[in-house]
């Protein structure tokens, strides 16, 4: 074949503006993608339900602060039914429609770890979770999936610290029979010999619908004087309490962050009496009421003012709200740093950002600067439930572990 | 030996509401031969309707305040200088709810017996004469729509209602043991032994009993002898619904309610399986196994075991009686 002066320039020139189209069209992103799967049906709707317009006011807020490295961001959530698979087709379907996404939020843990081995390549993103399983936090395993606050492992060594620095000599861990439940039982009673605390009784009940006699009457065998629940979300717990309350038992009961929501506290309160007074546990972040809140949720507060008069978030923010906001936000600093930097927003890029920070300052999440080791940030601080002003209160300082 | 009698006692409690919840499903299947796999989600609308006339309809503007909250002088009085949880502190918690605890148990045995009778006549009626197998598969898309309404209706939050009983502390020593039960599952076994009882003694001697087992012999005899077969089928739906009513109050006082106690059907299927699908005494004897089994095995092997021991039992039985501990063996000519 015989290519003339002219056709082999046009032919170059139209290869040249083939190759560099997607480069291109990334520098000319005129926005950047945050997917998310929120459980909007199924059990944990009513969170789901909560987080879905939390979500819009931190786009909103984000994108008054300029977006990412200028270009303002935009938050695509989708339904799970917090079914894994659904989550994970979820993220298939915003890999092949939105070429700009550069960050994941996922809803469980079963979630993070199906699509874990998917996290590869042109396919790996930036990826936060409602998630506080250990396992998750594995730089080397898991880089771009990161949790926004202590693992549960974290949080037994919170709160085993805090019994011993109570004074306390006995611990009873009850737990539920799920992975959930479990994660955290073999590492804390690793950690409470190295306290020098006597594991009493390690006792695994059903998620839902748990024999309450049988287990309370296996802690009174136990004398434990404290007891620590884990796995549990809004049932179970509150029954044990209660059950233990009505036995007469001293024992003092603590919890992990999806058992320190304040309003299933009151719920509990309302129809059951003051049996949660007195019940402590591991919050990572300040409650949204909290005195000394930092300009962040100043911002929270004034927006929620406007934007969602009649609801219930006009005047508050769960628990589960202010972890998916601060997730969110912890992300959505990494990808500042890598757009600062003139970095792409690759997954690479924004792992390695986000492994970088050190000290930072949340914002008022935390009340202590944080940092991000090995994919998590272990710092967290104890609570204590009042059933006389129906709020839980600072019962430690921040502790980071 | 008090030890053992303990967790014994405990396993009975949980037996008893087991055996409240088999005994709506053996009811729908003698006069229908139709094993209900939605039955754990009727139950689960008795305990929201629970829910609803227990919790929400007392909170309403509307509601006076006594149905909310019932606090006479004389109470008051009483009140004055209790312990927080001392035990006659726990009777007069219980007192103050009594009208609302009475409005929901009565509320959701209406609203339960009239669902009930919905679904039979408008869904399991049409399919009479059909194979039973079509009515079988029914039940399990009922599930979906049950499940499905009940989020849509009350959401997905879990929330909490008032005890059917006081929940005052009962202590006695046994060999040398503190024996330890609490007052509301006690009164809870008493009330799901109750209805089982009165359910059995029906189904024995009186005219509707003997319907629905002259119509679980064979429906055609049953119907040239002058039963209406049609109505047998809309009392089993409704007795099933109104015995899961209560068993869903029960329920709710112990676990909370949320949509996941639907799922209690399929355990309690187990049971069923294992006593004998059309055996009231079976399915009695099954529940108090399977309750006493998940007793013993937390006690002894922990919360893993506690799962599995007791249905290994019920296979085993089914493996060597496969008709169930007292079911009628069919024996089919081809």
């Amino acid at each position: 074949m015989h290519l003339k002066r002219r056709q082999f320039l046009a032919t170059t020139a139209a290869a040249t503006a083939g190759l560099a189209a997607p480069v291109t069209l990334r520098a000319q992103a005129r926005e950047y993608v945050i997917g998310a799967s929120l459980p909007l049906t199924g059990p944990f709707a009513t969170a789901g339900q909560m987080v879905a317009p939390a979500l819009r006011m931190f786009e909103a807020l984000v994108n008054e602060d300029g977006g990412i490295g200028g270009v303002p961001i935009r938050i695509t959530a989708e339904d799970s039914g917090y079914i894994p698979a659904n989550a994970l087709a979820n993220y298939q379907r915003a890999l092949a429609t939105e070429p700009d996404m550069v960050m994941y939020f996922g809803d469980s843990t079963g979630f993070m770890k199906l699509v874990a081995p998917e996290l590869r390549g042109a396919n790996a993103r930036l990826m936060g979770s409602t998630s506080f399983a250990s396992e998750l936090a594995d730089p080397a395993g898991n880089p771009y999936q990161y949790l926004p606050g202590p693992s549960y492992e974290d949080q037994f060594d919170i709160l085993l610290q805090q019994v011993k620095d109570e004074g306390g000599s006995t611990v009873a861990f009850i737990f539920s029979n799920t992975e959930f439940g479990r994660d955290p039982i073999a590492h804390g009673r690793a950690k409470a010999e190295e306290l020098g605390l006597q594991v009493v009784l390690e006792e695994s009940t059903r998620e839902q619908g748990a024999d309450i006699p049988t287990h309370v009457t296996r802690l009174a065998q136990s004398g434990a004087e404290y007891c620590i629940l884990q796995g549990y979300v809004t049932g179970v717990w509150p029954q044990l309490i209660g059950g233990a309350r009505q036995f007469g038992l001293p024992t003092r009961f603590m919890g992990t962050f999806w058992g320190m929501e304040n309003a299933i506290a009151d719920r509990v309160t309302a129809e059951a009496g003051p049996i949660l007074d007195g019940y402590a546990g591991v919050m990572p972040y300040r409650y949204f009421y909290d005195p000394e809140r930092g300009p962040a949720y100043e911002r929270f507060a004034a927006f929620q003012k406007t934007a969602f008069v009649g609801t219930p978030l006009e005047n508050y923010l769960p628990t589960w709200g202010i972890q998916a906001l601060f997730s969110l936000t912890i992300g959505v600093e990494a990808l500042r740093r890598v757009a600062d930097k003139g970095l792409e927003l690759t997954a690479d890029n924004a792992a390695e950002a986000l492994s970088d920070l050190r000290d930072w300052d949340t914002g008022g999440f935390f009340g202590v600067p944080v940092s991000m080791v090995n994919n998590k940030i272990g710092t967290g601080r104890v609570y204590r439930y009042s059933a006389e002003t129906q709020l839980f209160g600072p019962s430690s300082d921040w502790f980071t572990v | 030996m008090g030890q053992l009698l303990q967790f014994t006692i405990n396993g009975l409690m949980a037996g008893a509401i087991y055996a409240l919840i088999a005994v709506g499903i053996v009811s729908v299947f003698k006069a229908t031969r139709v094993v209900n796999f939605a039955h754990g989600y009727l139950i689960m609308f008795g305990a929201y309707f629970y829910f609803t006339f227990a919790v929400l309809v007392p909170q309403a503007a509307w509601a006076p305040d006594w149905l909310a909250s019932w606090q006479p002088g004389w109470m008051m009085d009483m009140r004055e200088g209790l312990p927080m949880f001392s035990p006659l502190a726990a009777v007069l918690d219980w007192l103050a709810n009594v009208p609302r605890i009475l409005l929901g148990l009565a509320g959701a045995l209406l609203c339960n017996a009239a669902l009930g009778l919905v679904i039979e006549r408008t869904l399991m009626r049409p399919l009479m004469g059909q194979s039973v197998f079509a009515m079988i598969m029914l039940t399990v898309g009922l599930i979906s729509i049950l499940s499905g309404s009940a989020q849509l209706i009350w959401t997905s939050d879990a929330e909490f209602v008032p005890s059917l009983a006081p929940n005052t502390p009962i202590r006695f020593a046994l060999f040398g043991q503190t024996i330890f039960l609490f007052g509301a599952d006690l009164a809870n076994m008493v009330i799901a032994l109750l209805i089982f009882a009165g359910i059995v003694l029906m189904v024995r001697y009186t005219k509707s009993g003997i319907a629905i087992r002259a119509t679980a012999e064979d429906q055609s005899t049953a119907y040239s002898m002058g039963i209406s077969v049609p109505k047998v089928f809309s009392r089993a739906w409704v007795l099933a619904s109104t015995t899961g009513a209560v068993a869903g109050a029960i329920l709710a006082t112990r676990n909370g309610i949320s949509p996941a106690l639907g799922l209690f059907g399929f355990s309690v299927l187990a049971i069923v399986l294992m006593g004998g699908l059309d055996s009231y005494l079976g399915v009695f004897l099954a529940a108090m196994i399977v309750g006493v089994l998940e007793a013993l095995t937390q006690w002894q092997l922990g919360g893993e075991w506690a799962g599995i021991v007791p249905y290994v039992a019920v296979l085993v039985v089914i493996l060597i009686r496969p008709h169930g501990l007292f079911g009628a063996k069919e024996i089919e000519r081809i």
